[in-house]
């Protein structure tokens, strides 16, 4: 059967709104977008295979540079996979200062996918205050760790540096400073009428659809989706008394709010952590053994697994990485920019629905 | 209407008109608790590979001769920053930003334990892993180009059509065999774990 | 050198076009060149203006270690930007392959195979210090007397 499209436009490899290349192929009849093709493979590297027969301490790297934004929640899945494995118990410190770094981390992601939406409905302005914060959060994450992106923070068995007394109290200074810019920041986002006007009510996936897509994530949860956010599943985190936070719009605007709430959530946990930080020590120790296991953590994006199988040496098989962006482009190419409006509209769903295509091919 | 006046109200601001007309440029500067790349610190190196062992680049780090004196080398465009190299030289060879102090605070160290094997279909007999082991090459001065070798004290060497493992004991974990391999037979498993030692007892 | 030249040379090494290339990395050295067109490392002060447009281009950054989709349309795009060009590579991926240098790896690094490269920024990423620095000592040199050269 012949489909009749007008023109079909490819928002290719590169444009001024990715920062990596993806091609989103929009079948257009006038200028309403009738259907979108993702085009994927222009960052596949292999990740996968090159782990296959290394030891831990160099498959960590490969698992951090999977993707650089949320490089420290890939870090830490890869860790606790292969604590689960060899049954190696964490000291409570070292369990408390990882939920620091990993926080931190959400922290500066939200920000730089919420700096993506405002840039790519052109109010630099916001954006570029959005990135002045992150600075000082990837301040913090230095003084913790030694470098700000791709830190290598754990190793089974703990942590590898710890947290200064005089580091905690300036980390604690400069969330406070953090939370009251932003503030101001999500009170510019939710009254700005323009803002609305290209935010509200555009790109909506409603509840059953997004439970359809397999959505993960923030995006689904600003759908109205319950109970998909696995830090409710880790110890750690429910010790900390975790809830999540869900929307019902499903629209671009209570996707990008949720992620300001989020943001918000992590500043709380991280101080509850830190003026909670039990002593002791941070390392404790534990040899990588034989086994198979499938591990999920909460990724800034969403749900990420790791399925790994060791031999006896602790060298890694095989391995499967399933990373959130999968699921997430999938449900907005097909559920959200069906019968858009017009093409910028396609733009700013797609990047709110936060892509990382880095991610979605290793 | 109502957004104009929103507009000039927001850049109307005090912090903001100061910020705008006494702007200073940032200071380029790096913090001192940044992980730049390792530097020397002058203290003598033994020699134990422990560095070149534990890194996870490829072709990062050579602790290369010198008349007399070992010295690791690193190479920028390889070395991805991840202190693990400081963290491990038990003698404090190489120093990155805080991590020597901060290892030193915490008592905290890398043991490490080896294992070589090869795989006898892949292996052609060449003896490339014989003679590029520097070990060995400590050991025996005279060993021949083939990986054979008259000492019984070299870590392997060829002998009877066979590459035959004597003294894993001695191995330090460095790789070199594994990466001059041509054919990828010889491999060395790398067992490392982090401990930390509170009060002088091990975690 | 006639006054043309030294007009032209003030003017290139003032206003700098800059578009950026990733072919395939892992994003973090994208992420350092976004927090160098933050307000704290501002890279807009010193003239250089960074967009996404290889046609309007003086300097190309190419990012990532090269995936197999990228090694023909590399250099098409190299091919569409106007002389003068220059290329820098940021972070190690393009100089050696980083980490992703190892067997069975579907990248095929140096990207100096491919397009000619003018500087490098080595690292894991880069701070955007080091970025900064980099483009800083590199943006007067690369079109000095351009025209003189040519001829």
């Amino acid at each position: 059967m012949k489909k009749t499209v007008d023109v079909s436009i490819p928002l290719g490899p590169m444009h001024p709104c990715w920062k990596e290349p993806v091609r989103l192929k929009c079948e257009t009849a006038g200028e309403r977008v009738l259907h979108t093709e993702v085009e994927l493979g222009y960052m596949k590297k292999g990740i996968e295979r090159i782990m296959r027969g290394r030891p831990w301490q160099e498959v960590m790297f490969l698992a951090e540079r999977v993707c650089g934004i949320c490089s420290v929640v890939h870090n830490m899945v890869f860790i606790e996979a292969m604590e689960l494995i060899s049954d190696i118990a964490v000291p409570p410190r070292a369990a408390c200062l990882r939920v620091v770094a990993n926080e931190l981390d959400r922290i500066a992601s939200h920000l730089i996918a919420n700096f993506s939406y405002c840039y790519t409905i052109e109010h630099e302005t916001l954006a570029m205050y959005l990135l002045n914060t992150r600075e000082t959060v990837l301040d913090n994450l230095e003084r913790l760790t030694g470098s700000r992106i791709n830190t290598a923070y754990m190793i089974p068995g703990g942590v590898r540096f710890d947290l200064l007394p005089e580091d905690a109290a300036t980390m604690l200074a400069d969330l406070a400073k953090v939370e009251e810019e932003l503030k101001r920041y999500v009170r510019i986002f939710e009254t700005g009428p323009l803002i609305g006007l290209r935010s509200r009510g555009i790109g909506y996936m409603s509840r059953e659809d997004a439970i359809r897509a397999h959505t993960v994530g923030p995006t689904a949860r600003a759908s109205g989706v319950e109970d998909c956010d696995l830090r409710l599943r880790h110890p750690t985190y429910r010790a900390l008394g975790f809830e999540q936070v869900t929307r019902t719009e499903g629209d671009n605007f209570a996707r990008v709010m949720l992620r300001f709430q989020e943001v918000f959530q992590s500043i709380d946990l991280i101080r509850k952590c830190v003026d909670t930080l039990p002593a002791g020590h941070i390392r404790g120790g534990g040899l990588c053994r034989a086994g198979e296991v499938s591990y999920s953590g909460e990724a800034p994006r969403g749900e990420l697994t790791y399925t790994i199988k060791t031999d006896d040496f602790g060298r890694v098989l095989d391995i499967a990485i399933r990373t959130p962006s999968i699921m997430n482009i999938e449900a907005c190419a097909h559920y959200m920019v069906v019968n858009a409006t017009s093409i910028a509209d396609v733009t700013s769903t797609f990047i709110s629905s936060d892509p990382c295509i880095a991610c979605n091919e290793r | 209407m109502r957004s104009i006046v929103y507009y000039v109200r927001e850049f109307l601001r005090p912090e903001w008109l100061k910020k705008f007309f006494f702007v200073k440029t940032a200071p380029l500067v790096t913090p001192p608790y940044f992980k730049g790349y390792p530097t020397l610190t002058g203290k003598d190196c033994t020699g134990c590979f422990t560095c070149m062992m534990i890194c996870p680049a490829p072709d990062a780090i050579a602790v290369l001769r010198r008349k007399e004196q070992w010295e690791p080398e690193v190479y920028p465009g390889h070395c991805i920053r991840c202190g693990l190299c400081v963290e491990a030289c038990p003698e404090g060879v190489l120093a990155s930003g805080r991590v020597t102090d901060l290892a030193r605070r915490d008592a905290t160290a890398f043991w490490h334990s080896f294992h070589l094997e090869v795989d006898e279909s892949l292996c052609m007999r060449c003896g490339n892993c014989c003679v590029s082991c520097p070990i060995n090459r400590q050991i025996d001065p005279q060993l021949a180009g083939t990986g054979t070798s008259t000492s019984d004290e070299v870590i392997m060497r060829v002998s009877s059509g066979r590459v035959r493992i004597l003294h894993e004991e001695k191995c330090t974990g460095c790789k070199t065999c594994e990466t001059q391999c041509p054919s990828g037979a010889i491999r060395v498993a790398r067992m490392v774990e982090g401990v930390q030692f509170l009060d002088g007892v091990e975690s | 050198m006639s006054i043309l030249q030294s007009i032209k040379n003030a003017v290139r090494s003032r206003s700098i076009h800059v578009s950026y290339i990733d072919v395939g990395s892992c994003n973090g050295c994208d992420i350092e060149v976004l927090a160098c067109l933050a307000p704290r490392y501002d890279i807009e002060q010193y003239g250089i203006y960074v967009h996404n447009n290889p046609r309007e281009a003086d300097v190309l950054l190419v990012i990532g270690s090269v995936t197999p989709q990228w090694e023909d349309k590399l250099r098409n795009i190299w091919e569409k930007i106007p002389a003068p060009k220059a290329a820098i590579a940021i972070g190690n991926c393009p100089i050696s392959g980083c980490v992703y240098a190892r067997k069975g790896s579907l990248t095929t690094p140096p990207v100096k195979n491919y397009i000619p490269i003018a500087a490098e920024v080595p690292g894991c990423p880069p701070r955007p210090t080091e970025i900064l620095s980099a483009i800083l000592s590199v943006a007067p040199l690369i079109f000095k007397d351009y025209e003189e050269k040519q001829s």
